[in-house]
């Protein structure tokens, strides 16, 4: 009888049951960046973020390739990878973080901060965004926009097309959540 | 009783598991959710040629790409007063990505008066994610026609009809990038020429290329080549094709700076003829320059 509680609460413990009902995942989350200057301008939209948050512990997690990222023109999108991000060598960008003061039960929407660290390119920093959190038939949707300054990330840039890539990119993103199951 | 302790225990380790899980923890279970979509490596080299061979890159599809291949070099002892060199000579070229693997190009050069059309098609992609190919194989087609002669040189083709003046290059072009600034490139090359003007000169010749690239920064790269002919001609002395530059890209612009022994731009010419070695001297040390401006005729909608 005993063994068979322990069975009972290792399986509990590996299925880690109570963790997967508080979490929702998206693998079709959108992220987008702007550019904007006199020169040129340059936009690029992902299309698979992958996003998951726990709602219990209010933590929020994004991770995409760098290399998904769609550009108008090719080119861009070998320099964006090749001369800039250095897909190469930092393949991913991420950030983990907790969404403050936010009430899963709350079925309006509700502008919450959101506070953690955001790796590009290999720096990591930390930073708090502004999101807005829906909620539609028990799951979620978080949108938001936010801007970094370039040099934050040590993205070299040389001279002769500083004019061409703007000081701050602005960053759109959107992610509508489903239950994550196994 | 003990129920209860091994519940408590549980609990316990419940609480710990919850309070140790942080995002990092999510972002872990995120990197198990990536698809296993293939990856492939990007730019093995940037442009279509590495400097003046060609690379295994084929244009992306709709991709129309306008080229000005220029060589200057002196004539030795002349008492020429030409602005910067006594020669030069100049191709004048498109090319165009009917697909992303499919690459069309054409042009014109200067010396010998010489037309020359390819394809390139990239069989074989090079898979960054360790799975799959190590390698980059293009398949590359050429034909080539001679329409004019090249009095100080000797002409090695006859001119008597239209088909002697035609010649025809394939390559086997593998490469591999090795580290995100070196590339390095394998070409074995077939060369057949129509006709021949010496009895004693094969009209199929092989070569075999090599060249690599190092990127010495986020847009600067040093390359080199060096064509090695397997069966030379016979009629006059000719010699390997070398060449050692740089490349530099701005946007929407390559420009490609080497030094070189070669004169010639369509690949039959300038693997198999090329009349001087590399070295200092005049009339041997050839500057040349590439300027490629990339044209999206086909943009991407989002």
């Amino acid at each position: 009888m005993n063994k068979f509680i322990v069975l009972i609460f290792f399986f509990i413990n590996f299925t880690d049951f109570d963790a997967k009902s508080d979490q929702f995942i998206t693998r079709q989350g959108q992220v987008s960046f702007f550019s904007y200057t006199s020169v040129e301008d340059i936009e690029a939209k992902n299309n698979q973020v992958l996003s998951i948050i726990d709602i219990s512990k209010k933590e929020i997690a994004v991770s995409m390739l760098m290399n998904a990222f769609v550009f108008k023109k090719s080119l861009m999108h070998e320099h964006f990878n090749e001369s800039y991000i250095e897909s190469d060598l930092y393949p991913k960008a991420t950030f983990g973080g907790k969404i403050i003061d936010f009430d899963p039960s709350d079925a309006s929407m509700q502008t919450r901060m959101v506070k953690g660290n955001l790796t590009i390119h290999g720096i990591t920093k930390a930073v708090e965004i502004k999101t807005t959190i829906e909620q539609i038939d028990g799951s979620y949707i978080i949108t938001g926009d936010f801007e970094v300054p370039v040099k934050d990330f040590d993205i070299k840039i040389p001279p002769i097309l500083a004019p061409n890539i703007a000081k701050i990119i602005s960053i759109k993103f959107r992610f509508e959540y489903q239950h994550y199951e196994k | 009783m003990k129920n209860n302790i091994l519940f408590l225990i549980h609990l316990g380790i419940l609480m710990g598991i919850h309070i140790s899980i942080q995002a990092q923890d999510l972002l872990d279970k995120l990197d198990q959710e990536y698809p296993d979509d293939p990856q492939y490596q990007l730019a093995t080299f940037k442009a279509s040629r590495i400097s003046i061979g060609h690379s295994v890159e084929t244009r992306k599809k709709g991709v129309l790409e306008f080229q000005g291949f220029t060589r200057y070099w002196n004539i030795p002892n002349s008492r020429g007063q030409s602005f910067v060199a006594d020669r030069m000579g100049a191709r004048i070229g498109l090319e165009y990505g009917i697909s992303d693997r499919l690459t069309w190009g054409g042009g014109w050069s200067t010396l010998d008066g010489i037309f020359d059309s390819f394809f390139k098609y990239k069989l074989i992609r090079q898979r960054s994610d360790g799975k799959g190919a190590p390698v980059s194989l293009t398949l590359f087609q050429n034909i080539a026609y001679r329409s004019e002669r090249n009095p100080p040189l000797p002409d090695i083709n006859r001119f008597d009809t239209f088909q002697d003046q035609l010649s025809f290059t394939t390559q086997l072009l593998l490469a591999r990038k090795f580290t995100p600034q070196f590339s390095a490139q394998i070409s074995p090359t077939y060369i057949h020429r129509s006709s021949s003007a010496f009895a004693e000169d094969p009209n199929n010749q092989f070569a075999i290329g090599i060249g690599g690239r190092y990127k010495v920064g986020g847009h600067v790269s040093i390359v080199s080549e060096y064509y090695y002919v397997i069966n030379p001609l016979e009629s006059f002395t000719t010699y390997d094709a070398f060449a050692l530059g740089v490349n530099w890209e701005l946007s929407d612009v390559m420009l490609q700076f080497k030094l070189t022994n070669t004169w010639f731009f369509s690949e039959e010419a300038f693997i198999t003829q090329t009349p001087n070695n590399f070295n200092f001297n005049d009339g041997n040390l050839t500057f040349g320059f590439n300027a490629i401006f990339v044209l999206h005729t086909n943009q991407k909608e989002k």
